[in-house]
């Protein structure tokens, strides 16, 4: 049956395509918003294994309802362990956490992200909320996943401030200098999957019912295209996603 | 032992000087909203503010004008938006900062917990953020070669924060989710600490694993029941999210927050009073969505 995914909402379309990225991993560091939802949807459908960790401390956990803080009622209700943030952020840097999700307001071609300040950092147009444990997942986690909505204002050539780095060819070598993780790998929007190359993003894969226009309409990358087949989301992974309706 | 049992006017003004470090905690469950309202009722003006994940708590104390500097990795209003108050004087330059990440604030606060000068991470060698922290310096491992970030401790004044149980001795009972609270306790000359219940040391004793400051190192003890709302508190009472997301609407108005402060602080002199602002129809719903057992 062919799906009608533009009903949906793009928080939920992005929530789709990223939980079958998850497969395989049995451990996820998981912020609040879209990343904790598609974790969930993973958790609830194709990697029922994955551990969902978040920087309060919580291990294990499901979140049953909305959760605005990572220490949240919700995500402590239904947990397996809690411990304290510092036992988690150093699992994350002993690289004992398999996969990261993270969003940010602005993200650039090579996956810096920026959620400190629009504008310069002394005398910005808006400061935001800083990295919490942004910068430290986009450090050291092994495997790093971006998700963002399709909203060109936030696809910059270069993001205002890096507060969670990125990819490319300096960093890269900056990351193997520190031993740190390789950054990220995969960027979903609510309309296509993105995959890391050494000239920066490429566009791999569009959501069905999306064109290849649409996926990088008004986004200033000189993107290049793939023919690869589009991405369909399992049907149990649909039928799940009214759970996340909290 | 001694009787650390206090009351919050005489804890906060014997305790607390002017340009005092003072570490909050609370990590979205268990924040010391009334014990640290009593700084800004009692005007303790120039206090430095930290903590990893700060919520409208601080956002609150910049809005009064009682802090010059804030410490932090995180600052805003969690998955509602920013922190309208920080974000004015932020602009306005009427406060001063030194911006860290969750990670490396906490371990600021281990390092002191600790007794030692600086903690090496993998973090802060790339990215933006190393270069606007002003004394953050490399090191390299003298086995292995390897480098890392020197991340310097943090030793604040004192420490304030909220928690289940105590007894009068000052032994400090706390479940659920703690973050950095811990931490930031054992990293503090002083730790204050506003509980829901005052309960006997035979109490303490029958689950002492759960006991997690012993009663030497902390300061001071206030029974304040409800003294972390509109945080939560495992086992008594859950969060109201809906004050956190009004705040956020009340915040981008500067007159509207002084009102706020008004009616949610200094017109308050009794935990009593505060109890009757939330209204005891929002009480019987929070107690009902209460998270974690006894």
């Amino acid at each position: 049956m062919v799906q009608d995914y533009r009903k949906l909402s793009a928080s939920k379309r992005i929530a789709l395509i990223a939980a079958s990225e998850l497969k395989g991993y049995t451990s996820c560091f998981v912020g609040i918003g879209i990343p904790s939802d598609a974790a969930c949807l993973a958790k609830l459908t194709v990697e029922r294994n994955l551990n969902l960790i978040y920087e309060s401390g919580v291990i294990g956990t499901l979140p049953l309802s909305k959760s605005y803080s990572t220490g949240s009622p919700s995500i402590a209700n239904n947990a397996d362990m809690i411990t304290d943030s510092l036992a988690v952020f150093s699992e994350l840097q002993a690289c004992r956490i398999d996969v990261g999700l993270l969003s940010a307001a602005q993200i650039d071609k090579y996956g810096n992200l920026n959620s400190t300040t629009i504008g310069s950092y002394e005398d910005p147009k808006i400061r935001m909320v800083g990295s919490g444990g942004a910068h430290d997942i986009a450090s050291l986690i092994p495997n790093l996943i971006i998700l963002m909505p399709h909203d060109p204002r936030r696809f910059t050539e270069n993001v205002d401030f890096i507060t969670s780095p990125g990819s490319g060819i300096e960093l890269m070598e900056q990351r193997r200098k520190y031993d740190l993780g390789k950054g990220p790998s995969i960027l979903i929007t609510d309309r296509a999957k993105f995959i890391m190359s050494d000239q920066g993003w490429c566009l791999d894969s569009v959501l069905s019912g999306f064109t290849h226009e649409e996926a990088v309409e008004d986004l200033c990358w000189d993107l290049k295209q793939t023919e690869k087949e589009d991405i369909t989301i399992d049907e149990s992974v649909l039928k799940s996603l009214h759970k996340l309706d909290y | 032992m001694l009787d650390k049992v206090s009351n919050l006017k005489n804890v906060i003004k014997t305790n607390i000087s002017q340009d005092d470090v003072i570490f909050i905690g609370g990590f979205g469950h268990l924040i010391p909203f009334y014990l640290t309202h009593e700084l800004i009722r009692q005007k303790k003006n120039n206090v430095t503010i930290c903590r990893s994940g700060a919520d409208i708590l601080f956002d609150q104390l910049i809005a009064a004008n009682i802090v010059r500097k804030v410490i932090f990795g995180y600052i805003g209003n969690p998955s509602v938006g920013l922190s309208h108050a920080f974000n004015r004087a932020y602009k306005s330059k009427t406060i001063e900062i030194e911006e860290w990440t969750n990670y490396s604030m906490i371990l600021r606060l281990h390092a002191a917990r600790m007794g030692i000068s600086f903690i090496p991470s993998k973090i802060l060698q790339i990215g933006d953020i190393p270069d606007n922290i002003g004394p953050l310096k490399e090191i390299l491992c003298p086995y292995t070669g390897a480098s890392y970030s020197a991340i310097p401790s943090l030793k604040p004044d004192v420490a304030l924060i909220h928690a289940q149980y105590a007894d009068k001795y000052g032994n400090i009972q706390m479940w659920g989710v703690d973050g950095d609270t811990i931490e930031g306790a054992f990293a503090s000359e002083k730790v204050i600490v506003s509980v829901e219940k005052i309960i006997d040391n035979k109490q303490i004793k029958e689950n002492p694993e759960r006991t997690v400051i012993p009663a030497h190192r902390v300061t001071a003890v206030v029974e304040l029941p409800w003294g972390a709302y509109p945080s939560y508190v495992s086992g008594f009472y859950s969060r109201d999210d809906q004050h956190y997301i009004d705040y956020d609407v009340i915040s981008r108005d500067e007159d509207k927050l002084t009102e706020y402060i008004n009616h949610w602080i200094n017109g308050i002199d009794d935990i009593e009073v505060y109890k009757s602002r939330i209204g005891y129809e929002k009480i019987r719903q929070l107690e009902a969505g209460l998270c974690g057992k006894l």
